[in-house]
């Protein structure tokens, strides 16, 4: 619950919206219920009255005609207000926590689901829209209406306005606290196998190939339809538990209604009340009940909303492993890089990284071999500031990282990762990820430094080839080298490249390592890679070993 | 352009049949709806029961009021009516709860069923034709759209009969005591219908238009996520959260224009029943004033009492379907993204006929050889030729490597020899054609690790069991420690049983290929073919993985695809696949013959 009022500012922007929601569900019940009761009193009257032509028969009509209108204006313009506004309200809340998942997600040791994620961002923030459509409008005029209604009872028959009262609170506070808290835990598992389902269906497009190589579909089919079954047993116990509480609102009605009318008739018995203003009572009674009908059939869902409010709120408190500092210092010039006494490890007490240093001047290439899992992607993470290190400081132009925005030092140091995605859209919406502003003459001349051009030439619609999700249409060794275009095309003076040319045969890969040097004229460039290096490609080749780097043969460039 | 990534492709690169016609999702639905069982029959019917026990209150109400106002009688003559109206109550309530739950109970059912099949269809497919898609978008069909059939099952469908029903009922019922308000009855509720058929054309096309934007928007969303770390360091993240929040806001524009439309559907019939009570209300106060006489005999107060109560109830049934009548413009539109999705709905699932049982053969562990005769090759879109039509034995027990260029189609041939992807010409493994094997015997004979395969959420050693689900401990830590996986786990605070995510974030690329590997090794093929098995690794790695490749494929066929020529050394034949041909490099030369040649 408390989560679910931390969502309070994002509403608070749109609140004209709600106000104007509110206001217009209000009119369209008081009009609803006014509109039955005068009914009643006007049909029992003309009954009862004897001189026909002394009976005020237009005023009634007129009003049951206007009243009617109304109740048809107002609740369209309701309706069509707060979905507005609640739609709007969603969409804030998608873009703010896109904003705010971002970084922290991108940098979290945690393996975030994506098919989780996913979920949270569209299913889950959907299904906050039951907070105010659903659960607090109709409550909300439900009680004006409900304060209303006792008050003219109250005056008219104290007896049974005291016993309506009652049952409207009932209707209206306990029966959706009684729901809400039963639902709870149902409405939370149900947020939660909709995410695993969608999971199970990634797990099976993503892994497809796998899947059928290893005849395992079968058994990943029962996987889904378990959480599917579970899924549809937690519904059904959610829309049995939402017909209990609307059983009992009805109960609730029919048991004022049947009191109302009793002491109703012994006023009538007793002359205290006419008969045209007992029908009349009767039938604004019925009519106010209407107000809790909507109520019950949100507050069922409340429980899914509060789940997803934590999810979404546990989402975007997620940790950012690196903040930026409160004054950050411009980048210092130049391109040079030092790592001094860099110590790192997920796991402290056995660090990947030990007091390793170097240092790389502006404009010259160093490569760094290594075995499998020996800490390389680490330290190019920590050079891109994407966590920090446990001790040491690593300075680009000569200024701590820790003391830079990381806008600044991201437009600095560029990094192609080992598993750098190609996105949907066209071959040049994935370049221009990189310079967005970058004309089809630059987009070129980066798909020629990575060996792509003559590839792309070949397609039909060159740079405005679509390409699918994962880049799949392309083959492993061409995604790769469009991501390494990407990493070339942008504007930083580094360039960590963690084995760009994995996925490249022997001989696109020497042609690509002979290029280096003219494709990045004048840049850093750090090279982390398997390979075997002909001569000239970088000025020095150092070993990453038990977490430091050592230069086995310093100034003089390896051989292949 | 802004500093986006652009829209997602059209799905004209997909080539979806054109969706159902409007004719056939009916039938389609029709047809599920066959999977509610008797739980949607009593769905239907309870309600139609609690209507007729609603006519028996409103006259037991009507005729307490007309005793007691204009009869005088006291309130103690009046207990019994009012103990019986209390009764009515209580078994409508009864009756609308169970049907509330007997609807809830029929729709989980035809949800379930829909989305076993929709798994089930997805699994038949190709991995090409399944990878062609955009994931978010399928996984988005499974989960979403078809929980947008919720409404039609469990309100649309009952508030039909309802709606079709009880309207004649109520007006049969006011017939005894007046005439007149019958015949209005009967007059104005056909009217209804016939407006909401015209709003209704309108609320389907900006249905339709809605399930199509919530699919892009699950899509948009999937591919941003995979790559979010990318386009933070490249600055992006702004300019995305922008283009998320245009998709969104295009996706509310359109969710307000169904919206609208089904308001102004209810505000149409909102506006005929206000008009039909306020009509009964007028009649019968004119009739009590006498200065309307469309009657014999004097109207008593509980008959217009009766006729008022009833009034409302007579447009109740038509007001909560035009409610839900998005209800099924949704579903609708749901079937069609779904049918755009998956090409079409599992004519299975619409039929509700039963699923072919896959026959299972015995295992037969026998070296199998492959024989290729006019095998062709083409990129999906069918714009580039991979390998003209080439005839090719690869002798039972042979290893082979696959070298050739990035992009030359040395996995799309693997794909081809594993029944992965279509081809042309003929292919046979063994003595059988290829697509005659049942797959299951396909897949226990030939195993396949692709380049880049998938970590699926749960623990490494459970990834591992992918290939044998009954393996036990010490079968597992074996093929991990064959395939080098143990190097890197045993590092781990947990070990093999580390839990990795979707994509197998968390560990290297050169890690995660090696626990897919493992997976082979818990399997018994007669052929194995690998894509890249020693991408990302350090040499000395690549060199103890391959031994326990080599170890494994011991008296089985072997081919590998792979740049590495420390790889192709330790093969006993090299296929070189160059321009469109491969080429055989090495004695045993393999029987390699080019069509054109």
């Amino acid at each position: 619950m408390k989560t679910l009022l931390s969502f309070h500012p994002l509403f608070a922007r749109h609140r004209g919206g709600f106000l104007t929601a509110l206001l217009l569900s209000l009119l369209t019940l008081t009009a609803g219920i006014v509109l039955l009761g005068l009914s009643g009193w006007f049909l029992t009257a003309a009954f009862l009255t004897t001189a026909a032509m002394s009976f005020n028969l237009f005023g009634p009509s007129a009003a049951v005609r206007g009243l009617s209108l109304l109740r048809i204006l107002s609740r369209y313009g309701e309706k069509l207000s707060g979905h507005d506004t609640t739609l709007r309200v969603l969409a804030d809340i998608r873009n703010w926590l896109f904003l705010r998942v971002g970084p922290s997600a991108a940098q979290s040791h945690h393996a975030l689901r994506r098919g989780d994620t996913v979920s949270r961002l569209t299913a889950d923030v959907d299904t906050l829209d039951s907070i105010f459509i659903v659960a607090a409008g109709p409550l909300a005029t439900g009680i004006v209406v409900a304060f209303g209604m006792s008050a003219v009872l109250m005056v008219l028959l104290p007896a049974a306005g005291l016993v309506y009262a009652v049952a409207m609170a009932s209707a209206l506070l306990r029966v959706p606290a009684l729901l809400s808290t039963f639902t709870r835990r149902t409405g939370a598992s149900i947020v939660c196998l909709s995410a695993d389902l969608r999971i199970a269906a990634f797990d099976l497009i993503d892994g497809h190939a796998d899947l059928i190589a290893f005849s395992s579909t079968d058994a990943m089919r029962a996987r889904s339809d378990a959480i599917a079954a579970k899924l549809a047993a937690a519904r059904e116990r959610l829309a049995c538990i939402a017909a209990i509480a609307t059983s009992a609102i009805t109960f609730l009605a029919g048991a004022t209604i049947i009191t109302v009318l009793a002491f109703g008739l012994q006023a009538l018995e007793a002359q205290a009340l006419s008969g045209p203003l007992l029908v009349g009572l009767l039938l604004a009674t019925l009519g106010s009940f209407e107000a809790t009908a909507a109520v019950v059939r949100q507050v069922a869902k409340f429980g899914n909303a509060v789940t997803a409010a934590e999810r979404l709120r546990a989402l975007a408190d997620l940790p950012a492993p690196v903040t930026d500092p409160q004054n950050p210092v411009p980048l210092g010039l130049g391109a040079s890089l030092v790592l001094e006494n860099i110590t790192y490890g997920h796991d402290a007490a056995r660090p990947v990284l030990r007091s390793l240093n170097l240092a790389v001047e502006a404009g010259s290439r160093i490569a760094i071999h290594g075995p499998s899992g020996g800490g390389k992607s680490t330290l190019a993470s920590l050079l891109l500031r994407l966590r920090d290190p446990d001790a040491g400081r690593i300075c680009v132009g000569g200024v701590d990282l820790r003391d830079v925005s990381q806008n600044a030092l991201h437009r600095r140091v560029a990094l192609l990762e080992q598993d750098a995605p190609v996105f949907i859209g066209t071959i040049r919406d994935n370049l221009r990820i990189a310079l967005h502003d970058a004309d089809d003459a630059a987009c070129w001349a980066a798909l020629a430094k990575a060996r792509l051009e003559s590839t792309v030439r070949a397609m039909p619609m060159g740079l405005a080839t679509p390409l699918s999700e994962g880049g799949l249409t392309l083959s492993a060794g061409q995604a790769r080298r469009l991501c390494l275009a990407r990493t070339l095309l942008s504007g930083a003076g580094i360039l960590v490249l963690d084995e760009p040319t994995s996925g490249l045969d022997r001989a696109t890969e020497l042609a690509f390592l002979n290029d280096l040097g003219e494709a990045t004229a004048g840049r850093t460039v750090i090279l982390i890679t398997h390979a075997a290096l002909p001569s000239g490609v970088v000025d020095r080749v150092l070993h990453l070993r038990d977490g430091r780097l050592d230069d086995p043969c310093s100034s003089i460039p390896a051989t292949a | 352009m802004t500093k986006t990534v652009g829209h997602a492709p059209d799905r004209a690169s997909a080539a979806p049949s054109p969706a159902s016609a409007p004719a056939s999702q009916r039938a389609q639905l029709a047809g599920l709806r066959r999977h509610g069982g008797l739980a949607l029959g009593i769905a239907i019917a309870l309600p139609l029961a609690a209507g007729l026990v609603l006519v028996g209150q409103a006259y037991l109400l009507s005729r307490v009021l007309g005793d007691a106002i204009s009869g005088g009688r006291p309130l103690v003559d009046l207990a019994p009516d009012i103990a019986a109206f209390a009764a009515l109550l209580l078994l409508r309530m009864t009756l609308v709860f169970l049907g509330d739950c007997a609807a809830a109970k029929a729709c989980e059912r035809i949800k379930r069923r829909l989305r076993d099949a929709l798994t089930g269809r997805l699994i038949d497919k190709q991995s090409e034709w399944v990878h062609a898609r955009t994931s978010g978008a399928l996984a988005g069909a499974i989960v979403d759209q078809v929980e947008a059939l919720d409404g039609y099952f469990s309100r649309f469908l009952p508030a039909t009969i309802q709606a079709g029903v009880l309207p004649l009922i109520f007006a049969a019922a006011v017939l005894p005591f007046d005439g007149v308000v019958c015949l209005l009855f009967l007059l104005t509720v056909p009217m209804i219908p016939l407006f909401m058929a015209l709003v209704g054309w309108g609320a389907q096309a900006a249905s339709d238009a809605q399930a199509e934007k919530l699919s892009r928007l699950s899509g948009l969303f999937a591919d941003r996520l995979r790559g979010l770390q990318t386009l933070m360091l490249f600055g992006c993240m702004d300019a995305e959260a922008e283009a998320i929040r245009t998709a969104t806001d295009e996706l509310r524009r359109r969710t307000l224009r169904v919206l609208r439309i089904a308001f102004l559907s209810s505000a149409v019939l909102e506006f005929f029943a206000a008009l039909g009570v306020a009509g009964v209300a007028l009649y019968v106060g004119l009739t009590f004033l006498d200065m309307v006489d469309a009657r014999f005999t004097n109207l008593s107060l509980q008959a217009g009492l009766f006729c008022l109560l009833m009034a409302p109830e007579v447009y109740q049934p038509l007001r909560q379907l035009a409610a839900h009548y998005h209800d099924r413009a949704q579903a609708k539109g749901a079937l069609a993204e779904i049918a755009l999705q998956f090409e079409e709905i599992p004519p299975a699932v619409v039929r509700g006929a039963a699923s072919v049982a896959l026959t299972s053969f015995a295992r037969c562990p026998q070296p199998l050889g492959f024989t290729a005769r006019g095998l062709s090759l083409q990129t999906p879109d069918g714009q580039t030729t991979l390998l003209l039509p080439t005839d090719l034995i690869i002798p039972a027990r042979r290893h082979v490597a696959l070298l050739g260029a990035s992009g030359v189609g040395k996995s799309t041939l693997l794909n081809a020899l594993a029944r992965l992807r279509p081809f042309e010409g003929s292919l046979q493994l063994g003595e059988d054609r290829l697509e005659e094997i049942p797959e299951a015997d396909l897949r226990r004979k030939l195993a396949i690790v692709s380049q880049r395969s998938r970590l699926f959420h749960g623990t490494i050693a459970d990834n591992i069991c992918l290939g044998c689900r009954d393996a036990d401990d010490a079968m597992v830590r074996r093929a991990a420690d064959i395939a080098c996986v143990t190097a890197f786990s045993d590092r781990l605070l947990a070990g093999l049983e580390t839990p990795v995510g979707e994509n197998g974030l968390g560990l290297s690329g050169g890690e995660a290929q090696r626990v897919a590997l493992a997976r082979l090794y818990l399997t018994n093929p007669s052929v194995i073919f690998l894509d890249e098995p020693t991408a990302h690794l350090d040499p000395d790695t690549e060199a103890r993985v391959l031994d326990g490749i080599l170890a494994f494929a011991a008296g089985r066929t072997l081919v590998v695809a792979t740049h590495a020529l420390a790889i192709a050394d330790r093969m006993d034949t090299v296929l070189t696949f160059r321009d469109a041909r491969l080429v055989t490099a090495r004695r045993p030369a393999l029987h390699v013959q080019d069509h054109a040649a």
